[in-house]
């Protein structure tokens, strides 16, 4: 059962990635402008003919998606404009790039998001309300003012690197320093990303604990004695989760397709970033490799999430599995 | 905009807790500097690439024969140690340095010119130089009679003469002469050639890249220029390259000491706090004096697009233009825009150039009773007291002005200007586009009329007579003409032929005065301030001698040092 269910899942994984990638590649097509653009207002007619050319503009709009789906079919996924080079190595160094920072957040929004949550939601106290109020306030924080905030807290106290993935130095380190470097890099980038997230987090199981908390099982295990903690950790949160379950797919989907505005500001040279400058280009082939890598992502994203979900209600893999 | 604010508010904030270092001592040999820049570079070869990272790279990693100094806009001596020039000034004899070599090892020889002006004129290479090297309309020739001297011939007399030569960076024939046979040229030493390909006579060498992070670039130990003390150069061991995207964030990193300078100047609102930083010690910040390019603002005067266009009739009229001219106050445009970082202008020639800025040119001063009578003169009035002023049909003069979007210079500037012509009755809708779009509204003629701040590509007016000439691709109102479409275009034609056809000085600064003249009497396009340049650098870097002209310091990348 749980193959045919993988399998439904990679082939719906096929279908989302070929559907989002065609659907950037035609719109970055028929939107005003195109690439060409990008030379300037001094660049020849010869120029921009043997780019247009490069390109396969010179194509219609279907004629340059079927012979990028060839392509593509056979994992070429053609040039890019902005970087002069084949697309597939540039974004399979920044997705590799931005599923490290997108590992590194979500493993910090889950370490304070659920325990804060559980802690919120199941008792009402000052602390809760702080809670509370600071999840509202990372919640409310632009992306943009909370990275450059950061940026700014790291160029202050320079405790840490204000921006970029590895320093100056790391080209002549070994793998075990280059880690650290690439360790001592992640913090900022990853607190911008995990700070609302974290807040999402805490906000559902908040809302699911107190909710898990009233069940009639939950009050009759009181009844009966269970002390506040078990009940809790042991009764509530196991039911509590599966509002989480159905968002974690989400935010490890958009996690790892990257957030352009937080790996902009710290200069992480991600998939959002790369996606972006592609937009800004009408680098076309890089938009389509771009998000063909996000939908792939996606689709892991919320297969994760499915497994989650089936872990956290037996229920849903009863269904799932009839 | 609100970006640039909050990024203001923190680098005050951060100088509140800003140490002072101990001053500086004197320059070293050795260390290492690390400069931002905000895009990556597209090629390692700039016969086929023009962004600004390919262009500083080339700096950094070629040499060419001669090279105009920046910061004196002097002709300077460079792999070639000297020329002679025939009295007519078409032949140029030019003997290379002798002992040269690429950062390879291989012996440099005039072979490798003769290689580099072949693939710029090579179809198949699709060179983004060759217009700019071409004398009289004709591509320059070459013969080389030994290894050490070459012969440069032009089709006819050139004003700029081997200033042009400045646009040329002379690459190995032994690395790419293959590629060019190939027809691969134009994708030759893109910027995935690992660095052990490639080759130079600059002042380093490409070490690593590494996309969306850095280029490192490391000394070439076989660089053939020497200090005055006789001394190996560059002075320093490494030039890191960190690519930064975003200002703010750019300028935080200046501020940390993470990265040391910058390859683009300070916009205005950066100013008050960089000016904090320097006097705490920490930045030194330079004024490198009035910019050599101002915004501009014109409309599209093409009739074969805006002919049937009923605006067109007076749009076209020299009258309407100088009525705008005379509405605005240049003044006030900047203290508004450019947070008083800025000097009046009234033609595409600012102070910044000194070599061909004319002072006397034609002004039209802050005047809006003027603007009325003017706009009066060729029968625009508020007829029907709307405060728009509309034609005897009817037609009201309303605009819609593209921008770039997110610039905020541009959009501050855009805003005051609707507001100093709603003055007068003429009204701009303003519609800021993404680049590639504005470029492509741009060419088609698809606008009404644009903000935007082109760049010159040559101090010297013979270099950028794209812009000047009427059939040229940068005549920005009326592109590519095929015949001039006015008297004053056809006589600016003949005067800037003229002028970058003649070998006297003198008489070349005659007549751009008066194309300049022309231009303003006609005001095609309309200039209002050119911005005061702002540059900071860390404290510990020596021997900066800064420019106007891109990149403001690293032009001289060999003379630089860092404090011990």
């Amino acid at each position: 059962m749980l193959v045919r269910f993988l399998a439904r899942r990679v082939a719906f994984a096929l279908v989302l990635v070929l559907v989002v990638s065609s659907a950037a590649l035609l719109l970055a097509r028929l939107a005003p402008g195109d690439v060409t653009s990008q030379l300037g207002p001094f660049a020849s007619a010869g120029e921009v003919a043997g780019t247009r050319a490069r390109f396969d503009l010179d194509r219609t709009p279907s004629g340059q998606w079927l012979l990028w789906l060839g392509r593509a079919s056979r994992f070429d996924f053609g040039d890019s404009f902005l970087y002069n080079r084949p697309v597939r190595g540039l974004v399979a160094r920044a997705a590799a790039n931005t599923a490290v920072l997108a590992a590194a957040a979500l493993a910090v929004a889950t370490a304070l998001g659920i325990p804060l949550g559980m802690l919120s939601g199941s008792r009402r106290s000052a602390a809760a309300a702080l809670i509370r109020g600071l999840s509202l306030v990372c919640l409310s924080l632009p992306p943009l003012l909370t990275s450059l905030v950061l940026v700014f807290i790291a160029a202050t106290t320079r405790w840490l690197p204000a921006g970029g993935m590895t320093s100056v130095d790391a080209l002549d380190m070994r793998w075990s320093a280059w880690l650290a470097d690439v360790a001592l890099h992640l913090p900022l980038p990853t607190l911008a990303l995990a700070l609302p997230i974290a807040a999402t987090f805490e906000r559902l199981q908040a809302q699911s604990i107190g909710d898990a908390l009233q069940q009639p099982f939950v009050l009759a295990a009181s009844a009966r004695g269970v002390a506040p903690r078990d009940l809790i950790v042991r009764h509530a949160w196991p039911v509590s989760l599966r509002p989480i379950c159905a968002v974690y797919g989400l935010a490890i989907g958009a996690l790892l397709s990257g957030s352009f505005v937080v790996e902009f500001v710290t200069a992480w040279p991600g998939l959002g970033r790369l996606m972006y400058e592609a937009l800004r280009a009408r680098d076309i082939y890089l938009v389509a490799g771009c998000a063909a890598m996000g939908g792939l992502f996606l689709a892991v994203g919320s297969l994760i999430g499915d497994l989650l979900l089936a872990a956290a209600d037996p229920r849903l893999r009863e269904r799932r599995a009839g | 905009m609100a970006a640039g604010l909050v990024a203001a508010l923190l680098l005050a904030l951060y100088l509140r807790s800003d140490e002072t270092p101990s001053p500086a001592a004197a320059p070293r040999r050795g260390g290492q500097i690390v400069a931002s820049i905000r895009g990556e570079p597209r090629s390692f070869n700039r016969l086929v690439a023009r962004d600004q990272p390919t262009e500083l790279l080339t700096i950094l990693t070629q040499g060419r024969l001669v090279r105009i100094n920046r910061a004196t806009f002097e002709l300077e001596p460079w792999l070639a140690e000297k020329w002679d020039s025939s009295a007519d000034g078409r032949v140029h004899t030019l003997h290379l340095r002798p002992g040269v070599t690429w950062s390879d090892g291989a012996a440099f020889t005039s072979a490798d010119v003769l290689f580099s002006l072949q693939a710029v004129f090579d179809p198949k290479a699709q060179s983004v130089l060759a217009d700019s090297l071409l004398a009289g309309g004709q591509p320059i020739r070459a013969t080389a009679p030994d290894a050490q001297t070459v012969v440069i011939r032009f089709a006819a007399p050139s004003g700029p003469g081997l200033r042009l030569l400045d646009n040329l960076p002379i690459l190995p024939r032994h690395k790419l002469q293959d590629a060019l046979a190939a027809g691969r040229f134009a994708s030759a030493w893109s910027s995935g050639t690992p660095p052990a390909e490639l080759a130079g006579t600059g002042p380093f060498v490409v070490r690593e890249y590494q996309p969306g992070q850095r280029v490192v670039l490391d000394r070439n130990p076989r660089y053939w220029r020497r200090a005055a003390d006789g001394g190996p150069l560059p002075y320093l061991d490494r030039l890191v390259l960190e690519i930064v995207p975003e200002q703010n964030a750019e300028l935080l990193r200046l501020q940390s000491g993470e990265i040391d300078l910058t390859t683009g100047e300070l916009r205005p609102e950066d100013y008050v706090p960089i000016r904090q930083a320097e006097e705490r010690g920490r930045l030194r910040l330079i004024e490198l004096g009035v910019g050599p390019d101002a915004d501009a603002f014109w409309f599209c005067l093409k009739p074969e697009v805006k002919g049937k266009d009923p605006r067109f009739a007076f749009v076209r009229r020299p009258e309407f233009r100088q009525a705008i001219s005379h509405a605005v106050d240049r003044e006030t445009f900047a203290e508004t825009v450019f947070l008083g970082a800025a000097v009046p202008v009234w033609g595409p020639v600012t102070p910044g150039n000194r070599g061909w800025f004319w002072p006397d040119v034609p002004r039209y001063p802050h005047d809006d009773a003027r603007a009325r009578a003017l706009l009066a003169g060729i029968g625009l009035e508020d007829r029907d007291g709307n405060g728009v002023v509309e034609d005897a049909r009817g037609t009201e003069a309303r605009f819609t002005v593209l921008t770039q979007r997110g610039i905020g210079g541009y959009e501050r500037g855009i805003a005051v200007l609707r507001e100093e012509l709603g003055r007068i009755g003429i009204v701009l809708d303003i519609a800021p586009l993404e680049f590639g779009a504005m470029i492509q509204r741009m060419l088609a003629c698809d606008y009404d009329a644009m903000y935007y701040r082109p760049v010159a590509s040559d101090l010297d007016p013979a270099g950028n007579m794209d812009f000047w000439l009427s059939a040229g691709s940068a005549h920005f109102w009326n592109l590519e003409q095929r015949a001039p479409a006015t008297d004053w275009e056809r006589r600016i034609d003949t005067l800037m032929l003229e002028q970058a056809a003649s070998l006297d000085p003198e008489r070349r600064r005659q007549q751009f005065t008066a194309v300049q003249r022309i231009f303003a009497e006609n005001v095609p396009v309309l200039y209002f301030v050119a911005p005061r340049m702002y540059y900071a650098h860390s404290v510990r870097l020596r021997g900066v001698v800064p420019s106007v002209q891109r990149p403001p310091v690293l032009w001289n990348a060999d003379s630089l040092s860092v404090a011990p």
